[in-house]
């Protein structure tokens, strides 16, 4: 039982993590708690939940990805272009897709194929695709990349951003389902496997028969889809992108959550659906402070010091094996 | 006059004793070639002179005083070297940089005076002999000046005792011959060495005297002059008894697997063919090549020229993949590096090169996986609780059982099997050996790389032994043994025959 207990605890703790900010969540709102304030905690996951998923990935085979904020206001920018001259929602979803996809597949062959250092690669596209970004809306004199509301599936695509099922937004469920299919990826494809072989020891990986160059690749295209979907996520909820501000530190808060969902930086170790925890966390801290009435500019101090702890715990955890 | 003298010296690590009542002197001003198989205890002894290791008992006299259990820089102190085989030189420092780490010349306020270490650095290398610029960047250094500057290293801490652990397995002949003429001009200058190597023509070539290890024992110390390659081979391999009753003759099928003269980066012109359900043991010493002629027939180095057949077909060499497609796998050596994946289960790490040549169907079907397990765990008799435990969970033995299945599950013809019985006990090597043999009764073709030759003569059909990346003989299956193997491993057949020409002649 007591062993059973701290199995729970090493492969689980996550949710322990989640479960005591919810406490604290609701001993600070009171009698103030609503249901649509626990639905408006996966609301307000979903965006930032998306794109984590794709960190997650990448950090299983032990590389990192800082280019994702970058590539969500990039692709987001763009997307809204494509929807404002198409007026296709559909169309629109797979551009950002797509777009993301490409962003990914540009990081993974320099990662993955020239073998440079994904710290490096990435840090590089952030800056590239921020400035892209920036540049492009600059030459188009706007201060913001504003969707066409006059289109006339303008208002599908509005709904589709803040209509809900059951009270279950929709975007929630696409994070929902996207989390899903990560799960599922990870732990009954041989494509999964093969990412948390080439993070466990690349070296065996690659003598095990495993094209390592093709996974690295691979995980980073999947890692931009899902940046791609967030873009889109993010267009159909709040209908404009501000290149400067939009997707700020989500690379960090997404590692952030990536690591609280209990997926070690060394690779190899975690499961998918600790981020889907990591991330709720995440905004339920946020949530907190704007109950206790504390000053904003004091969100990240708190994010900053529940990292560290959520980290710690980890690391006591692994030494006492 | 002895200037070491090391007695009654004991050492065991976790209850394994590895060095047991050792004896071991040396004179000033002699070069003394420490010889012995690999696992004898050279190192041991070695490292516990250096200070590396403190030893359960003896005693150590160095110039006539006795050297307490200390640390490394102690030995230093006291005048003792050790150059090792892997290089400490720092490749970003330059040469005078690495000749004064730790001893730095400064002024007052700590400001290196380099003009004094340049000059310093520069005469001590000319009094050796060696053609090296201070100033140069260590790291452009060739293998060979590293080793040199490794010396000069030495040197330049004044020591009277240098050991040399396997110096020249880097160096080409000639700057072997360079690195002997520095060793004699120092040893004329009262310098003593320690020369461990396993190649046998270097030791009458630099050697005064010897002293020869084996398993843990002192076994013998005499004058070089007076011996011949042959009888130190003996007193390196002994008399040991081989049992060979795992061994069974079999009927061998048609020729399956050709490697014509391939060459690459460490082996040259390796030529051999094999017939189906044959064992050929490979040998020869560390860095002989054996290792990565097996490495280049499963794609993981380059071939430059040469070709691969199997059953007939030519293979696409240079990938893993198509060495996978070709129905060939690998159990790497080193298994910890190169084969565990330690983060995931026993039935994971079975698994993985099956899915990574049969990805058509991306969904896993972890019942009929199981099932599957289950069956190589009674063939292999894989002792593990669960499929859901870790790997490193299980002791070595084990460990290696399930690397097997990983490639037994791939139906793979030909097995290359690189030193597989690195770091398991006794007893899981005898069931290892067994279940080659049985696998080859069952058809399947077997390399198996080794340094220890009992395992060769346990289970080979054939043995190729390598020197200096080629075949330096082929010897059937009763001309096995140790004596005969490490004559051509040492390459000590020429040094023989050089004597019986010139006693001839």
């Amino acid at each position: 039982m007591a062993k059973r207990l701290k199995n729970f605890w090493h492969n689980y703790n996550f949710i322990i993590v989640f479960l005591g900010i919810f406490i604290a969540f609701l001993a600070v709102n009171g009698s103030q708690t609503t249901w649509t304030s626990v639905t408006n905690i996966f609301l307000h996951s979903a965006i930032l939940g998306t794109i984590a998923l794709g960190m997650g990935l990448v950090v299983l085979t032990g590389d990192i990805d800082l280019s994702v904020g970058s590539s969500f206001v990039l692709v987001g920018g763009i997307t809204i272009i494509f929807y404002n001259k198409t007026g296709s929602i559909l169309l629109t979803a797979l551009c950002g897709i797509l777009l993301g996809c490409l962003c990914g597949f540009i990081n993974g062959v320099l990662v993955g194929k020239i073998k440079m250092p994904p710290f490096i690669v990435t840090l590089a596209t952030m800056l590239i695709f921020r400035s892209v970004s920036q540049y492009m809306m600059n030459e188009m004199g706007e201060t913001r990349y504003r969707i066409d509301a006059t289109k006339s599936s303008y208002q599908a695509l509005f709904n589709f951003g803040n209509g809900s099922f059951l009270t279950i937004a929709y975007i929630v469920l696409v994070f929902l389902a996207m989390a899903a299919l990560m799960v599922y990826m990870t732990t009954s494809t041989k494509f999964g496997k093969r990412i948390y072989a080439l993070g466990s020891n690349e070296k065996a990986a690659k003598l095990a028969g495993v094209n390592v160059v093709w996974t690295r690749i691979f995980v980073f295209v999947i890692c931009g889809a899902l940046t791609g979907l967030a873009s889109f996520l993010k267009i159909a909820k709040d209908t404009s992108f501000d290149p400067a501000t939009s997707g700020k530190n989500f690379e960090l808060y997404s590692i952030a959550a990536v690591v609280i969902g209990g997926i070690s930086m060394s690779g190899g170790k975690g499961n998918i659906i600790g981020i889907v925890f990591g991330t709720m966390s995440f905004t339920l801290i946020d949530k907190i402070i704007t109950a206790l009435g504390m000053n904003a500019l004091l969100n990240d101090t708190v994010k900053g010091l529940i990292l560290l702890i959520a980290v710690g715990m980890q690391m006591i955890r692994k030494r006492s094996n | 006059m002895e200037l070491l003298k090391m007695e009654h010296i004991q050492k065991a690590f976790f209850g394994v004793t590895v060095l047991d009542d050792v004896s071991f002197c040396v004179k000033t001003g002699e070069v003394h070639a420490l010889l012995g198989e690999n696992g004898a205890g050279k190192s041991t002894l070695m490292n516990i002179l250096a200070g590396v290791y403190t030893k359960d008992g003896g005693t150590v006299t160095f110039e006539g005083r006795e050297l307490a259990d200390g640390s490394i820089s102690d030995a230093e102190h006291a005048g003792i070297a050790f150059v090792h085989q892997e290089l400490n030189i720092f490749n970003d420092l330059k040469v005078f940089e690495n000749l004064f780490l730790g001893k730095e010349k400064t002024n007052g306020i700590g400001k290196l005076k380099k003009k004094e270490m340049i000059q310093e650095a520069g005469k001590l290398l000319e009094e050796m002999g060696v053609e090296l610029n201070p100033v140069e960047q260590a790291g452009n250094l060739d293998t060979g000046k590293k080793q040199l500057l490794e010396i000069a290293k030495a040197l330049h801490s004044n020591a009277k005792l240098i050991i040399l652990d396997e110096p020249t397995t880097a160096l080409n002949n000639e700057e072997i011959a360079h690195l002997f003429d520095i060793i004699r001009r120092l040893k004329e200058k009262g310098t003593s060495f320690v020369f461990i190597s396993h190649k046998m023509p270097e030791i009458f070539q630099i050697a005064d005297r010897y002293t020869v290890l084996r398993n843990s024992r002192f076994i013998h110390c005499g004058e070089i002059s007076k011996v011949t390659a042959e009888e130190v081979t003996r007193y390196m391999v002994g008399d040991s008894y081989v049992s060979s009753d795992l061994y069974e003759p079999r009927q061998l099928g048609d020729v399956i697997f050709q490697v014509q003269n391939i060459s690459g980066e460490a082996f040259e012109d390796v030529d051999f063919e094999m017939r189906k359900g044959e064992i050929i043991g490979f040998t020869g010493l560390a860095g002989a090549g054996a290792s990565q002629v097996m490495q280049a027939i499963f794609g993981v180095i380059p071939i430059k020229s040469g070709s691969i057949r199997v059953f007939g077909e030519e293979l696409h060499t240079g990938s893993i993949h198509q060495a996978m497609k070709g129905k060939i796998a690998m159990v790497a050596s080193n298994r910890k590096e190169n084969s565990v994946l330690p983060d995931m289960t026993i039935l994971e790490n079975m698994y993985v090169s099956q899915h990574a040549i049969e990805s058509k169907n991306p969904h896993i079907q972890k019942k009929k996986e199981i099932e599957k397990f289950e069956k190589y765990r009674q063939l292999l008799n894989i002792k593990a609780n669960t499929h859901k435990d870790y790997i490193t969970s299980l002791s070595g033995g084990n460990q290696q059982k399930v690397i097997l299945a990983r490639w037994l599950n791939t139906e793979a013809e030909i097995l290359l099997f690189d030193n597989p019985t690195q770091g398991i006990d006794v007893g899981a090597k005898a069931e290892i050996y067994r279940l080659i043999l049985k696998l080859a009764n069952e058809g399947k073709t077997i390399i198996v790389n080794t340094l220890e030759i009992p395992e060769i003569q346990k289970i080979a059909d054939r043995c190729i032994v390598f020197y200096h990346g080629r075949i330096a003989a082929r010897l059937a299956r009763q001309e096995i043994n140790e004596e005969t193997v490490m004559l051509y491993a040492t390459n000590a057949v020429y040094q023989t025959q050089g004597r019986t020409e010139e006693a001839h002649g």
